[in-house]
């Protein structure tokens, strides 16, 4: 808005260029890191760009240890966790899209209610889902724990996505109530005074106009829930039922596993999420300020 | 229609939470959780966790820890946030394309690529800088009592900042032009601009990061169990890794986690309060 002098605008380009390098560091790391071999990264450790580049270590994670590549040839030890990438993959969909759908269902119909409802309770409602984003996981897991473990449900899918459900909807519910409180009630209106009833009104009319609400919503579900370890970590010991995060945290401390492994893995897990936010970053932007600030 | 939503909060938030504080003043370990018997020790776990020294270093590590990343994030965030704003710079549009990354990046992930950045003898920061010319001995980035604890609050603020700087910027963007273009008029320079405008404007949006990010950072986990797993040494214990070793490792004294687990949730409540006073005060939405 005002003109920018000269040096001006070259202090700006300078410090744009810091800003985006420091953003690039560590992705430059992982992407470096995993293709070379942990020999090379011996070699020369004072050498930033590869000796030489090879895809090895993707092959190994991707072929489960069936083909093991140049690379792995004498190495006699391979993390058994590494060897269920694909189930690990899965599982970790798995449970994202089951929580991504449920927080919208359920997120959706109570944060309309307190959009368009003006109760005590609903009030207190909405001030119940201020606090409870402030639970810390640490705190629910040792519970959790002890009554699945009761249960006997410590190792199923199903258990880690009904934790990570609740865990969440309370932020589903603040990012949405403010969509909802900014769509007009004529519509609605309109509709019920024809005989719809306010289920209906919900689903025909309310819905449809929120897409872009719940597309904003169900991303930001999507990757907290993708990137989510400490929940499905507590609940889930056994290989079959382990989520991307919980197989990527397993190798820590695993004194045989090297950064040049380490980082082809993270490199898989972290590129879906990428991805999305790259493709989606305006819904993300605005569900984000939606959900802090009331709208 | 709230059905849903009520038994999600009561079964996985409400009753975990009570059945923590029932937890902590109970004796649980392996042997009473395979009998299913708990012995009622009343305030004995948070006596013990009071007078644990481990514990009071991890809360001493938590509250620096918590200081040195919120402070600069809400100071990196707002200078970034007027960085990306200048929509007639053309690298400031490159830098908001960017600016969201850290956030696709999961914690476990981020974790292990800053423990690749900063290990001792492989690590790619090291490797830049020598090849930079500027050191020609390694740095032991994390690896040393000293400086880890501010070594594992640079990959927390990289991954958490994104979310800051997109609260700042919509906030930027909410000042009204003619406030600008009014004091422009009347002579004031770009830092009086800055402070007589931009700040007070920012106030509220800081005042929410600064509750939320405290509240986070209190219970950092992630960068925590994979750069330096507390060590070396206790240098970076934090409450969370606290609660989460006394618990799931040997000897199991899942009583002691409880207890310490609710203590950190105490202080976060706290915070929430705050927030709630602050933000959502006449609740219109």
């Amino acid at each position: 808005m005002f003109k920018l002098s000269r040096p001006a605008k070259l202090a700006l380009h300078v410090a744009n260029l810091v800003v985006i390098a420091v953003i690039l560091l560590p992705l430059a790391a992982v992407l470096l890191g995993s293709v070379q071999s942990e020999k090379a990264l011996h070699a020369d450790t004072r050498r930033v760009l590869p000796l030489e580049v090879t895809a090895d270590n993707f092959v190994v994670i991707l072929t489960q240890g069936a083909q093991k590549g140049r690379i792995f040839d004498q190495a006699t030890y391979l993390p058994d966790n590494i060897k269920r990438f694909y189930r690990a993959f899965a599982n970790s969909l798995i449970v994202a899209a089951s929580v991504t759908a449920l927080t919208l269902l359920f997120g959706a119909l109570s944060a309309y209610t307190i959009a368009r409802l003006r109760y005590r309770w609903t009030l207190f409602l909405l001030q119940a889902n201020i606090v409870s984003r402030f639970v810390p996981a640490i705190v629910l897991m040792i519970p959790l724990y002890i009554v699945i473990r009761s249960l006997g449900q410590l190792n199923t899918l199903g258990g880690v996505i009904i934790a990570e459900t609740g865990f969440l909807l309370p932020y589903a519910i603040l990012i949405l109530a403010p969509y909802f409180d900014a769509i007009p009630s004529e519509l609605e209106e309109a509709a019920r005074i024809d005989g719809c009833t306010r289920f209906r009104a919900f689903f025909h009319i309310v819905l449809p106009l929120a897409t872009p609400a719940l597309a904003a919503c169900g991303v930001i579900m999507f990757i907290v829930s993708w990137h989510e370890l400490l929940i499905p970590l507590i609940l889930n010991a056994r290989p079959d039922f382990m989520t991307l995060p919980v197989v990527i945290a397993s190798l820590v401390g695993d004194l045989f596993v090297f950064f040049n492994l380490m980082m082809a893995i993270c490199l898989l897990a972290l590129l879906p999420t990428v991805v999305l936010v790259m493709l989606l970053q305006r819904y993300i932007v605005e569900g984000l300020a939606a959900g802090a600030v009331k709208g | 229609m709230n059905l849903p939503t009520l038994a999600f909060l009561a079964a996985i938030l409400a009753y975990p939470v009570i059945y923590a504080g029932y937890l902590s003043v109970h004796k649980v370990g392996l042997a009473q959780l395979r009998r299913g018997e708990f012995p009622f020790t009343g305030w004995e776990n948070y006596g013990r966790v009071l007078e644990d020294p481990l514990f009071w270093v991890a809360i001493k590590n938590t509250l620096i820890f918590t200081a040195i990343t919120v402070v600069s994030e809400v100071v990196i965030a707002v200078a970034i946030a007027l960085l990306i704003n200048q929509a007639g710079v053309w690298t400031s549009r490159v830098t908001r394309f960017l600016i969201l990354l850290p956030y696709a990046i999961p914690p476990i992930c981020n974790g292990l690529i800053w423990s690749f950045m900063y290990s001792f003898q492989f690590g790619f920061l090291n490797r830049l800088l020598f090849s930079a010319g500027v050191i020609d001995q390694p740095i032991n980035w994390a690896g040393n009592p000293d400086t880890a604890l501010y070594a594992v609050t640079v990959p927390y603020i990289w991954r958490t900042l994104p979310f800051a700087i997109i609260l700042v910027h919509a906030a930027l963007q909410g000042i009204p032009r003619e406030l600008y273009e009014q004091a422009a008029i009347d002579g004031a320079n770009a830092w009086h601009r800055f402070r007589q405008i931009t700040l007070p404007m920012l106030q509220q949006i800081i005042a929410i990061i600064l509750i939320l990010r405290t509240a986070f950072a209190f219970a950092v986990f992630e960068e925590i169990l994979a750069i330096t797993q507390g060590g070396p040494g206790d240098a970076t214990w934090v409450a969370a890794w606290y609660s989460y070793k006394i618990s799931f490792s040997p000897p199991n004294n899942f009583g002691m986690g409880a207890a310490s687990a609710f203590i950190l949730a105490l202080m976060i409540a706290a915070i929430a309060l705050v927030y709630l006073r602050a933000v959502y005060r006449r609740v219109t939405l």
